[in-house]
């Protein structure tokens, strides 16, 4: 994967493209808002890491033109404001997704890689699989080897989610955010909870375990 | 007063009273010199009016008397309305000039000559009846009616018009000095009310100049009239206890947060310190770098939740308020935690009535409702409350809305129920439990901050957490 890094903390940037490397993707380093926007508009990147206050251009405006320019590279803001307000100004900026300093590298890994999967056509497939589990978006069906699996709403979306990023591994937080919608770290280990629950429906009685814990990272559904 | 200068007369004129005062002298000075201006017109012509009718009438009875009677009974007649006291002017001669009854000496020519009506100077003989002793009692202005009559007399009648001209000067002079009694009234009236003013207001600036010194405990002075300065340092005082309250609890803050974070952070070090000494395997350093790791993240989450709380408290919520159905926040946190509360061997019942909607922020009503059901579950499970119950209820009570998370664990004693929302409060028996002790000091301000109350219940056996939305 093709990685632009827009930060100025140049101690970050140089451990973020080290680690980025270390996974195998192709990171490019701008330290200022001019320099990653000129990259940025100049090469084909798969994702856009951008941090949101920068010297000579903040990063919201880099995303801004770039969006107007028709080009739809992810990007994923790095900022220190967290609150709310701020996390709907990215967005509506044209950021994909927005994670909050200090993070956990694994965090920002999985993050960008389910963003560069985002840009495939993908989005709008109606029905996922996963070896024998199927998944129907329409009529809201589950199966596994041909049985029906009987799961409540929330768990659905649960497994729609993890089934859309399939083979990538979503964190906690992902989860919380993206099936019940609320941006904050909760203290116990309720996303395990309902992961646990879901597995003993989906993989409980099958010898295949597609349902896989990432330790110290999350969660993934894999083949 | 400690600064005399503050009277000095310039001060004096740039307050707004004395202002205010000199602009009304200036309009009611104005309006008094119009309306008496008005007012001596119009009497004067008046006056005037009645003058030349007597004069016209008198003409009339002379003349009818001067066609029917001889000439005697004419400077009779002449003479008797002459010797009258008042502004009558009487004057009968020949044809050659000669006086034969009258009051007045002289005449210019021209008026014998000529029939017709003059307003000329004139000397008579009688004192002028009330004329004001600046005047020279001999002369006067006067309107006259010259007329011929048969065998070459002549007849002049008028009126003394020094009367009107007094009466107009007595106006004027009536009207400056009362214009002179009212500006020095008004002014020594606004000079008082300013001094008045002023000394009120100085109390307030030097209140705010000693609070801005330093001094956050000094308050504005309150008289007891119960006027709108009352008024005014009454809710001065109170926006004063304010941000007195807010500073200490930033100072409280400060100094917790100094203690919360420092004892983690030496902590933290010490690990890192003691994986670098011992010269240890990979795998006890490892082990550190985990814990320091966790440890960390326990820090940022410390550190989130009290700029959350610091947020919430200013009154500056993080995303703007919207319409949220509270039913759907409380049930989604309710299906959230049921499967946890399971986990530990609880049960989680939610009594939610649906359609309970109000101006409030999802995010953070959500967090507040999580930390409560954390507690719960937290303390039941701590409390070896088996097959302990929680439940969270949400309805509407006569406007307002009334959300509770109900446990049937060890509960709160009673004194420390209010204790219990104070940043990092933790209860004594639970001192030792790991846990920033920020979740329910933020429960109360993100109830603060949409306007509501939060307080604990004996829930008999256990706690029960009540937040109330009066008016939602």
């Amino acid at each position: 994967m093709k990685i632009l890094l827009i930060e100025d903390d140049r101690e970050a940037a140089s451990y973020l493209v080290q680690a980025l490397d270390e996974c195998g993707h192709i990171t490019h380093h701008a330290a200022d808002g001019e320099t990653g926007y000129a990259m940025a508009s100049g090469m084909d990147y798969d994702v856009l890491i951008v941090d949101r206050m920068l010297p000579r251009r903040d990063g919201l405006s880099i995303i801004e033109s770039l969006r107007a320019e028709d080009d739809k590279t992810p990007a994923l803001i790095l900022s220190a404001l967290g609150e709310v307000d701020d996390r709907v100004k990215g967005l509506r900026a044209g950021g994909d997704d927005y994670l909050v300093k200090p993070y956990a590298f694994s965090e920002l890994l999985a993050r960008i890689e389910v963003l560069a999967r985002r840009s495939a056509p993908a989005e709008a497939e109606t029905h996922y699989q996963v070896a024998d589990l199927t998944l129907d978006r329409l009529s809201r069906r589950v199966e596994r080897a041909g049985e029906h699996v009987l799961l409540q709403p929330r768990e659905f979306r649960l497994l729609e989610y993890l089934m859309k990023n399939a083979g990538r591994v979503v964190t906690r937080t992902m989860l919380l955010e993206n099936v019940w919608d609320y941006h904050f770290d909760p203290q116990t280990n309720v996303i395990d909870v309902h992961m646990s629950r879901l597995r003993a429906k989906v993989d409980k009685g099958h010898e295949r375990q597609l349902l896989q814990t990432v330790r110290g990272a999350g969660y993934m559904i894999r083949d | 007063m400690t600064d005399k200068r503050a009277f000095s007369l310039g001060k004096l004129w740039r307050t707004t009273t004395v202002r205010l005062t000199a602009m009304f002298i200036a309009i009611f000075v104005g309006f008094a010199l119009i309306l008496l201006s008005f007012l001596a017109y119009q009497t004067s012509v008046q006056i005037q009016r009645q003058q030349s009718y007597a004069i016209d009438r008198e003409v009339g009875q002379l003349r009818l008397l001067a066609s029917r009677s001889n000439i005697n009974t004419m400077i009779f007649a002449v003479q008797r309305l002459a010797d009258r006291p008042g502004p009558g002017i009487y004057y009968l001669g020949d044809a050659t000039g000669t006086m034969l009854a009258g009051n007045v000496t002289d005449f210019p020519a021209a008026v014998l000559a000529e029939q017709g009506r003059y307003e000329l100077t004139y000397e008579r003989g009688l004192e002028i009846y009330g004329a004001p002793g600046d005047r020279d009692p001999t002369k006067g202005r006067a309107i006259v009616e010259s007329i011929a009559l048969a065998d070459g007399l002549r007849l002049v009648i008028g009126r003394d018009i020094g009367e009107r001209r007094d009466f107009t000067a007595i106006i004027f002079s009536t009207y400056f000095w009362g214009a002179l009694a009212i500006v020095v009234l008004s002014v020594l009236a606004g000079g008082i009310t300013s001094r008045y003013v002023l000394r009120r207001i100085d109390g307030i600036t030097g209140t705010s100049t000693k609070i801005m010194s330093g001094n956050l405990s000094e308050r504005v002075p309150v008289t007891g009239r119960n006027d709108e300065f009352d008024a005014v340092a009454t809710s001065l005082n109170a926006m004063l206890d304010r941000i007195e309250q807010l500073m200490a609890g930033m100072k409280e803050v400060t100094d917790n947060v100094a203690h919360d974070l420092k004892t983690p952070l030496t902590r933290l070090r010490n690990r890192a310190e003691a994986a670098l000494r011992e010269g240890t395997g990979p795998e006890t350093q490892r082990a550190a770098l985990e814990t320091t790791i966790a440890e960390s993240d326990q820090l940022i989450r410390t550190f989130n939740a009290l700029l959350l709380i610091a947020r919430a408290e200013a009154g500056t919520p993080s995303g703007a308020l919207s319409e949220t159905d509270l039913s759907e926040v409380v049930s989604d946190v309710a299906e959230l935690y049921g499967p946890v509360a399971e986990d530990a061997g609880l049960t989680l019942d939610a009594d939610i009535e649906p359609g309970l909607t109000m101006t409030a922020n999802r995010e953070l009503i959500g967090q507040a409702l999580v930390n409560l059901v954390e507690n719960a579950i937290k303390y039941s499970v701590e409390g070896q409350d088996e097959g302990g119950r929680i439940t969270i209820a949400a309805r509407r009570e006569r406007g307002s809305i009334t959300i509770e998370v109900a446990d049937t664990g060890p509960g709160i004693p009673e004194p420390d129920r209010k204790r219990v929302f104070e940043r990092f409060a933790r209860l004594e028996a639970s001192r030792t439990e790991p846990g920033a002790g920020l979740g329910l000091a933020l429960v109360s301000a993100v109830v603060r901050l949409h306007k509501g109350t939060v307080h604990f219940e004996d829930n008999a056996p256990g706690a029960k957490a009540v937040i109330v939305f009066p008016n939602a």
